[in-house]
């Protein structure tokens, strides 16, 4: 297997000249913008007002308000890297091109990451835009805000990055768009959360190494939910270190991309 | 042609044993033939015989179960920069809706590490510069037909591979690609293109490679598969039965159909006519029925209930 540079530009081209990946940017940005709104809602003593996040939990919050557009759309962007090729049969021409199908899973691993990435720095720049000004209408500090790029910025990016991997592999499992699709968002939004309740709260077992949580992990533990975020910290205190949560991540997202290519990738094309 | 003709390097592609199993169903069995430069080799069969899982087993899309396939003596995955070498066009189906023709032929150059200049002048060999910019999603089947075949010639490769090229075209359509493939070969390049209709390629090929069910059936020159189609004589008499003993005893081939109809089949009016006459039959009608390619096609990949050996023509 060898990265070829000119088919992971095949494959960010591939991107670019289809909706669906902009529709994932679209998507991103606009749970974006729903995660800087919720920032700025906060509560005391029952009551919930709009308001400037002053505390490190609540500027982690709007900081990392990419956090639900990672864990829902970069897995999607890896599933439709794989799975659009199936749906539409440009996998053959992708083949007939190069042969070597290692050679293309791993530049579609590439892309998919490159891709998420500009999700990510497309999230960010939301941000910025709409976050900032935000938090001066309201009387906030900027400066406050910018002392959580570093604990925030870096983990997060690398989640977008890493899910993006995580939902390659899914992608190249199941081959199925729309299964692809589902399975993704079951897994992260309904599955994962019924697994954390069940083996998480009530067994007692260690459930931080699944895809969401290693992702809490990685991004500063800005999952937070409720108004002022009060258990960010909290879950930030229980989750993996930073570099477990990516490492937990790195196998999930290889480890379904390797099991994939095994299994279904080297498959007939028919 | 708007190209300029001029010597190409194509390869030989070899079949050897080749053999698909899915399960219980054998697709290909024992498939052995050879396809040479310079020629275009028409691989014919009806439906379902095994030539579309041929050419993705050769394009290293399927594995096979047996047996192995080449082009230019090497398998096409240890091709270096196979598009250069190798065109293919496989089906009408594989793009994606959205993209625009232009922007699915700039996908194909990038993985292929095709220049971009070369675009513009496939688009316009195939007659697709207007429609270049438009979303093949809103092409017709013969424009994404068009457009496989932009695709195939990008990297100006000396193998052509095409699958059923001609669905979707409409005549002037399927006598523009007859000419194009004529003029591809002429300049020296390997052409292989499957069909299911002879009679369409009757015309373009200049070997055939016949397969039924898996199995070969014919493989040769085109003007040796004319060469033994045969003609009948139809002959409309009241001596019916008479005129079938008189034609049997002569080593003709006689066919009853009908009250009063008789079809002997290899004889001419050369020979049958003097025959009638000798014996005083009477004749109401005389008519030469030449058997048709189709109907040696038909004949040829119809009547394989018993495993019968291929048929190896004479070498050119």
């Amino acid at each position: 297997m060898t990265f070829t540079p000119r088919l992971v530009r095949a494959e960010l081209f591939k991107f670019r000249t289809t909706p669906g990946a902009w529709v994932c940017v679209a998507v991103v940005l606009l749970l974006t913008g729903l995660g800087i709104t919720t920032s700025f809602i906060n509560g005391s003593n029952g009551v919930v007002h709009f308001s400037a996040p002053t505390t490190v939990v609540g500027l982690r919050r709007l900081m990392g308000a990419g956090y639900t557009a990672a864990i829902v759309m970069a897995p999607v962007v890896g599933v439709l890297s794989i799975t659009t090729e199936y749906r539409h049969r440009v996998l053959t021409s992708t083949l007939l091109a190069h042969p070597r199908r290692a050679d293309v899973l791993s530049a579609k691993v590439l892309a998919s990451a490159l891709w998420a990435l500009f999700m990510g720095v497309a999230s960010f720049a939301m941000i910025g835009a709409m976050g900032i000004p935000l938090l001066v209408a309201e009387g906030g500090s900027v400066a406050a805000l910018l002392h959580q790029v570093g604990p925030v910025l870096p983990g997060m990016l690398a989640a977008y990055v890493l899910l993006a991997v995580y939902g390659m592999g899914i992608g190249t499992l199941v081959r199925n768009q729309i299964a692809g699709v589902i399975i993704a968002l079951g897994l992260t939004l309904v599955l994962e959360p019924i697994v954390v309740a069940i083996f998480g709260s009530l067994a007692h077992m260690d459930v931080n190494f699944l895809p969401t949580r290693a992702t809490e992990a990685i991004a500063g533990g800005v999952a937070a939910r409720g108004p002022g975020g009060a258990s960010a910290v909290t879950t930030a205190h229980v989750l993996l270190s930073w570099w477990l949560g990516a490492i937990a991540l790195v196998i999930w997202g290889v480890g379904t991309a390797v099991v994939g290519y095994f299994t279904t990738f080297r498959r007939d094309i028919t | 042609m708007p190209t300029v003709s001029r010597p190409v390097r194509g390869a030989t592609v070899e079949v050897r044993g080749l053999t698909k199993r899915f399960g219980s169903l054998t697709a290909i069995d024992d498939l052995s033939f050879t396809v040479e430069p310079g020629r275009v080799t028409g691989f014919l069969g009806p439906n379902g015989a095994g030539k579309t899982t041929t050419l993705r087993i050769l394009l290293d899309l399927a594995s096979a179960t047996s047996g192995t396939c080449s082009i230019g003596g090497r398998r096409y995955r240890d091709i270096p920069e196979p598009a250069r070498q190798v065109g293919a066009v496989l089906e009408a189906t594989n793009f994606h809706p959205s993209r625009r023709a232009r922007a699915h032929l700039e996908m194909l150059a990038i993985e292929s590490g095709i220049e971009i200049s070369r675009i513009d002048p496939m688009l316009e060999l195939v007659g697709l510069t207007a429609d270049a910019r438009r979303k093949v999603g809103g092409y017709s089947l013969g424009m994404r037909q068009r457009l496989q075949l932009a695709g195939a010639l990008l990297g100006d490769p000396g193998v052509l591979i095409l699958d059923e090229p001609s669905n979707g075209l409409d005549p002037q359509g399927i006598a523009w690609l007859r000419d194009l493939l004529r003029h591809l070969a002429a300049e020296g390049r390997t052409v292989l293109v499957s069909s299911h209709v002879l009679a369409e390629m009757a015309q373009t090929v200049d070997d055939v490679v016949i397969v039924s069910r898996g199995r070969l059936r014919v493989q040769g020159p085109l003007s040796l598969l004319t060469s033994r189609s045969r003609s009948s004589m139809r002959v409309r008499t009241p001596e019916r039965d008479r005129l079938a003993a008189v034609a049997h005893d002569a080593g003709l081939a006689p066919r009853p159909v009908g009250e009063d109809v008789l079809f002997v089949d290899g004889a001419t009016p050369e020979t049958l006519g003097p025959l009638i006459a000798s014996n005083g039959i009477v004749v109401y009608e005389l008519v030469q029925v030449n058997q048709d390619l189709e109907s040696l096609f038909l004949e040829l990949t119809t009547s394989m209930t018993a495993r019968r050996p291929p048929v190896e023509m004479a070498a050119r």
